[in-house]
């Protein structure tokens, strides 16, 4: 990204040439203002159903610089230089049962409402008190970038509380997209429309989504109150895709450029590796671009019956992760499949190392991601001692290249959330539920 | 824990004869006009979207696939409670919306037939009447004098470079409208009045999404518009009007799939080493088999017993071949019977049976539990938090009925699995993969089990037992009007009204034969007040 104003901004076309479209005069102040300060990006990816701890523990050594990748970490070895692993911290959460709990609270640090979904031995419950971190973060950078946040998944399915992760507010989940040809004609079609044709859209949509607009304050104004606010957060919805309408595709980055894309099913179980991967690559290509600095990535969901066949794991995954710590094969099979997703972080990682940045090094040098579960273990539901591996030093705020064991001091996952809202430059004191955080995580930043 | 159980198994029974009676048909409208109950703001589904696009634009109903998938509690999609919004959703609404439009203005037949003119001429007068025309079917009542003056500006506005640019324009705004996506319901009493009669065209929203899961039709509209549901003769006309329809039967089938949790069926996959002839052509396969049987039990009068018991299916060659039975002749899916002693309607489709399974193994858990939460609304209660659940491991040398011993020698487990793995038992002639089999773990197939604290206990030998005991019973057909209740007005049932309602649909089900009629029970949710009526203001 570049902080200079003057060069003209880039469109790159299907066919990879270079288009220079006019600088908007009316978009100069936002940017410039988004421009002075440095840019920070944000991704989440999960995994589902808990971990093995003791495969996926590294061991430590002398110093906090000194550990062994674990056989389920392993496939960061290259990448271990720029990680944090984190033990021992308890994931918060509350209300639903345990998997309900562990999604909720994990990018949320809040509990849940109740609601309409009934889980298992628990009351039922809806959907967080409060929004997840990465829309803290989203709000707080506050760059005008084309999509708020881009929230992408891997055969997630149903829209339910087992099933989301990103919540924008209280009671407000974004659900993710799990179909890359549909993420691409979404996110990528100013890069392969002609910028003519473009310009008219954007005209024409904003007519048609001003009429929208219009009819939901007309009938709300006749409904009650609670319909009222159900049609008001939709108006809000409609609100700021009309704003995107406004924000300009400023690409000064010459490693943006159309992907590519091949159809692959959403729901097929093996298609699900090649459907990660092009959501990876789209992931990617929305950051190299700038279409958006703050991103998920959620693989299926918890409970996910996720059949790891590509591994020779042919039992679902939840099925799986609820066998005993006494039976070899389930171990080794789950060993596996925590294995597997975290080769997929690591092709993450080199995916954002191999994109040239606009403004010199690569994405990776200003981005932070963090890995997560919504359990510790599948079999006791535990929360204690959640895995959360993060990468990345957000432009050097997080020193890399560690292991931190926070076992047996009780600390909420939280304090880690803060810690992350303060590594890209959010200077919250506290997040989530209050009487959970005691602020940043003592030692990490 | 075993206390717990059997304490909750009686619950349907009482409620049911809390006010129901088999007079139903008789009563005067409204029934249970004490209290129509809560009548939260609802979206249509997704299912709904598409198939009233469809009618609209000329679409196929599928386009609504690439709206995010709708919130699912209670087992059904039109809980409104559940729903949630976000900026996809509203991104998807216009893409859709924008498709729709599309389509129309290009539509050289349903575009003049809007109107009775061709507004690409873009002649003023026709152009209103497109406006006038296409906004009383999509919004399901006439505009109002402003609202037909921001949408001819809007035409102004997107009519660039010419009169069907204006034209989509309008389309695909009215598409996105709360007025289409949303069902908001005026009544004639004032805010802040008890309960109050809807509103015609209201009324007819209701009817025809109850009915056939889209909106309106003109014939719908113009007896909204002349007074024709004022009556009850009126209204009952055309809900005959419309059951006697194909869309009440697709309606049916969209409802029933939902009731028997396969609607997933065709994104269900099995351990293809163990299960060699499952393909990926069968999920659909047997997702349109149980589709056709259920478009077919439909059409039976009484038809609860047709779905429970009927000794017949739809297999194509494919999937007589997957089955083991005979190819019939012809080609496509065809009307098969099968035999009396191992078949039995819904309860032995490989779409029910696969589902209730895991991908390696049967789970007479899965199965016991389906027929006690979803055909006597009395799910047992969890496990008790402290347990590692977790389905035995397959082994080659055990039954499925040893590898689950631990159910019954753990007194933990025994108290709620006594109350499902006996049922589940009676299902185990028939493989993860819905076929029939005579061997499990090397061992002869014993499929016997035990119906027990419901109001039709006994032993079992095989489904054709248990499907007869449930064929039957009261308490079977009190738990299908629940069901429906759930569905019909979108939310789970909660007050003493909620209550009389359910009880006298379930009367309209069971008629005073008991046998369980559907078209008797929707024809009577017509009647009630919670459908005729509704509380001002929205919900509480």
């Amino acid at each position: 990204m570049s902080k200079r104003l003057s060069r003209r901004t880039i469109l790159r076309g299907a066919g990879g040439a270079a288009i220079a479209l006019p600088w908007l005069e009316a978009m100069a102040p936002r940017r410039a203002l988004a421009a002075a300060r440095p840019v920070r990006r944000f991704i989440v990816m999960f995994s589902a159903n808990g971990t093995i701890p003791s495969a996926w523990t590294p061991t430590a050594g002398t110093s906090e610089t000194d550990f062994t990748l674990s056989p389920i970490l392993a496939p960061l070895e290259p990448h271990k230089s720029d990680i944090v692993v984190i033990g021992g911290l308890e994931q918060k959460g509350g209300g639903g049962d345990g998997h309900q709990t562990g999604m909720g609270g994990m990018l949320t640090g809040q509990m849940l409402n109740s609601g309409p979904f009934a889980g298992v031995g628990a009351a039922p419950a809806g959907w967080p008190m409060g929004a997840s971190v990465d829309q803290r973060i989203a709000e707080g950078l506050a760059v005008p970038t084309r999509l708020r946040s881009l929230e992408l998944g891997v055969q997630v399915g149903a829209a339910d509380n087992w099933g989301r992760m990103i919540y924008r507010a209280a009671n407000q989940p974004l659900p993710p997209d799990d179909d890359p040809a549909s993420v691409y004609a979404r996110v990528f079609s100013d890069l392969h429309t002609d910028p003519a044709v473009v310009a008219r859209l954007r005209r024409r949509r904003k007519s048609i989504l001003d009429g929208v607009g219009g009819q939901f304050t007309r009938v709300s104004a006749r409904l009650g109150s609670a319909d009222r606010q159900r049609l008001d957060a939709h108006l809000t919805a409609v609100q700021e895709i009309e704003s995107r309408l406004t924000t300009d595709l400023v690409v000064n980055n010459p490693s943006c450029h159309d992907p590519t894309i091949s159809p692959v099913s959403t729901t097929a179980n093996d298609a699900f590796p090649t459907a990660g991967a092009l959501q990876m690559d789209l992931l990617t290509m929305a950051l190299a671009c700038d279409i958006t600095r703050v991103a998920s990535l959620q693989w299926s969901r918890s409970v996910s019956q996720t059949r790891f066949t590509w591994l020779n794991i042919t039992q679902g995954h939840h099925d799986l992760s609820h066998r005993p710590d006494s039976e070899p094969d389930a171990v080794t099979s789950l060993t596996s499949i925590n294995n597997w997703y975290a080769r997929q972080f690591a092709g993450l990682i080199s995916r954002l190392k191999a994109t040239p940045d606009g403004a010199g090094g690569t994405l990776f040098d200003n981005t932070l991601l963090l890995w997560c579960n919504e359990l510790a273990k599948g079999n006791t539901h535990g929360r204690v001692g959640a895995p959360y591996v993060l990468a990345g030093s957000a432009g050097g705020a997080l020193r890399t290249g560690r292991y931190l064991s926070y076992d047996g001091r009780g600390l909420p996952h939280n304090n880690l959330l803060v810690s992350i809202l303060n590594a890209v430059g959010v200077p919250d004191t506290t997040f989530g539920k209050p009487d959970w955080c005691t602020g940043p995580l003592t030692g990490l930043l | 824990m075993s206390r717990r159980c059997s304490a909750l198994i009686a619950f349907p029974v009482l409620v049911a004869s809390a006010c129901g009676g088999d007079g139903v048909a008789t009563e005067t409208l409204p029934l249970c006009a004490d209290d129509p109950g809560p009548a939260p703001l609802r979206r249509m589904t997704r299912f709904e979207y598409g198939r009233t696009v469809a009618d609209l634009t000329g679409v196929p109903a599928s386009v609504a696939d690439q709206l995010p998938p709708d919130e699912e509690t209670l087992g059904f999609d039109d809980i409104a409670a559940a729903y949630s919004v976000s900026t996809l959703h509203a991104a998807r609404y216009l893409d859709v919306a924008e498709q729709a439009a599309d389509a129309l203005v290009a539509d050289d037949v349903r575009r003049p037939a809007v109107a009775g003119c061709d507004p690409s001429s873009g002649d003023a007068t026709c152009v209103s009447d497109f406006i006038a025309g296409f906004g009383r079917r999509a919004w399901r009542r006439p505009l109002e004098p402003d609202e037909l003056q921001s949408m001819q500006q809007l035409y102004t506005d997107t009519a660039d470079p010419g009169p069907t640019d204006g034209l989509a324009g309008v389309v695909a705004a009215m598409l996105q409208s709360p007025q289409f996506i949303y069902r908001p319901e005026p009544t004639a009493a004032p805010m802040g009045a008890a309960a109050g009669a809807l509103e015609p065209y209201a009324l007819a929203t209701r009817l025809s999404l109850l009915l056939t899961g889209a909106g309106p039709d003109d014939t719908l509209l113009a007896a909204a518009a002349s007074g024709g549901l004022d009556t009850e003769d009126g209204l009952l006309a055309q809900t005959d009007r419309l059951l006697a329809g194909p869309r009440a039967a697709e309606l049916f089938v969209h409802v029933a799939t939902q009731w028997w949790e396969v609607a997933a069926i065709p994104t269900l996959d099995k351990d293809r080493s163990l299960y060699r002839t499952w393909t990926d052509a069968t999920p659909a396969a047997l997702a349109e088999e149980t589709r056709l049987f259920l478009a077919d039990a439909w059409q039976a009068a009484p038809n609860l017993k047709a779905l429970l018991t009927a000794p017949t299916t739809f297999v194509d060659a494919d999937l007589a071949t997957f089955y083991g039975l005979p190819v019939p002749g012809g080609t496509g899916f065809q009307r098969v019977d099968l035999d009396p002693a191992r078949a039995a309607g819904l309860l032995t489709q490989g779409s029910f049976l696969a589902e209730h399974a895991k991908a390696d193994q049967t789970s007479p858990v899965l199965r016991g539990k389906f027929v006690r939460a979803k055909l006597f609304c009395s799910a047992p209660p969890p496990p008790p938090p402290d347990i590692v659940v977790r389905p035995p491991t397959v082994d080659p040398r055990l039954s499925t009925r040893q590898r689950f011993a631990q159910h019954t020698a753990d007194d933990r487990c025994a108290g709620c699995h006594v109350l499902m793995d006996p049922i589940g038992f009676a299902f185990e002639h028939y493989d993860a993969a819905g076929r029939w089999r005579d061997i499990d773990g090397g061992q002869a197939v014993d499929a016997t089990g035990d119906l027990t604290g419901t109001d039709v206990d006994g032993a079992l030998d095989g489904v054709p037992s248990l499907a007869a005991r449930l064929a039957g019973s009261a308490q079977v057909a009190h738990c299908t009007a629940t069901q429906w209740f759930r569905y019909a007005f979108g939310r789970a049932e909660q007050s003493q009204g909620d209550l009389c309602t359910v009880g006298k649909l379930a009367a309209a089900f069971k008629g005073p034969t008991g046998d369980g009629d559907f078209k008797k029970m929707v024809r009577a949710t017509v009647r009630m007040a919670a459908f005729r009526n509704r509380a001002p203001g929205g919900s509480p």
